[in-house]
């Protein structure tokens, strides 16, 4: 019965540990750089982008520093795409730097 | 037990809460662009967003083809856009900006005190959404996604076509 419970608690143990592995291997982070991006009250429109945006898990976009610190899911989507949401937003996406 | 009691008052009576909550909205005659008066309660029954916006702002820009194209898409419905300037711009720069841009519905100059009277969120864009009735349902911070249209906008152009089936419905 021990023994059961023990391989139980195990597998367990097991597959959480492979899930947490697995999604933090297709996690990646990102700094895009953003040009335009003077006025604080206007850049929220583009964390607000980002986050809407199916993949991104997180997005801190400083308009001090002028760039978007992204952590998103490689899976679905790429840097690209990162750049062409930020685009859309009005700003501009000027380079990147893989962390 | 009464931690989530507490817990419930403070988020029923919180800030947000209460900017959420469904007043009405606000009142104003204004000049637009071209010197043409808009009365907010001149476009009563409709779903009115209202835009507050500035030419040098980017996601400002960005959005407004959309919007020209919501409310080509959604002015038959009842959607009614109105832009409205703040910080307070010149006139012939906001005029020719909209001209540029082919903007169908109208853009007034707005002044801090209009501005204050719908939200001291200062994000820009902002947009406040009014329902037919005249209430304020909900201000939008930045730039307005095709999402939080399709939920939070498009119900309200929906609403009034059901009861317009029913009235026709009833009438028969």
């Amino acid at each position: 019965m021990l023994s059961r419970i023990t391989k139980l608690v195990f597998t367990g143990v097991l597959v959480v540990t492979l899930g947490v592995i697995t999604a933090a291997a297709f996690t990646k982070t990102v700094t895009i750089k953003v040009e335009g991006m003077k006025c604080a009250k206007c850049s929220s429109s583009v964390t607000k982008a980002l986050k809407a945006t199916e993949g991104v898990e997180d997005a801190q976009v400083s308009s001090e520093k002028g760039e978007a610190v992204i952590k998103y899911d490689d899976q679905k989507l790429n840097e690209a795409k990162l750049r062409e949401v930020i685009n859309g937003t009005g700003f501009k996406a000027v380079e990147e730097k893989t962390q | 037990m009464s931690v989530i009691a507490i817990a419930a008052l403070l988020i029923a009576f919180s800030p947000a809460r209460v900017v959420q909550q469904e007043k009405i909205a606000p009142q104003f005659v204004l000049k637009d662009v071209n010197g043409r008066t808009v009365r907010l309660s001149d476009y009563q029954g409709k779903v009115v967003l209202i835009n507050f916006w500035a030419t040098w702002c980017p996601p400002c820009r960005a959005e407004m083809p959309d919007l020209v194209k919501l409310q080509r898409e959604h002015g038959k419905e009842g959607l009614q856009i109105i832009g409205i300037t703040y910080p307070p711009e010149q006139k012939t720069r906001v005029r020719r900006f909209a001209r540029n841009l082919k903007v169908n519905y109208p853009i007034i100059l707005g002044t801090r005190q209009i501005k204050a009277r719908f939200s001291s969120d200062e994000t820009l864009p902002l947009t406040v959404v009014i329902s037919r009735d005249g209430k304020v349902s909900d201000i939008i911070s930045g730039i307005l996604l095709r999402e939080e249209f399709d939920e939070k906008i498009k119900p309200l152009l929906m609403k009034n076509k059901e009861g317009e089936k029913r009235d026709a419905k009833s009438n028969h």
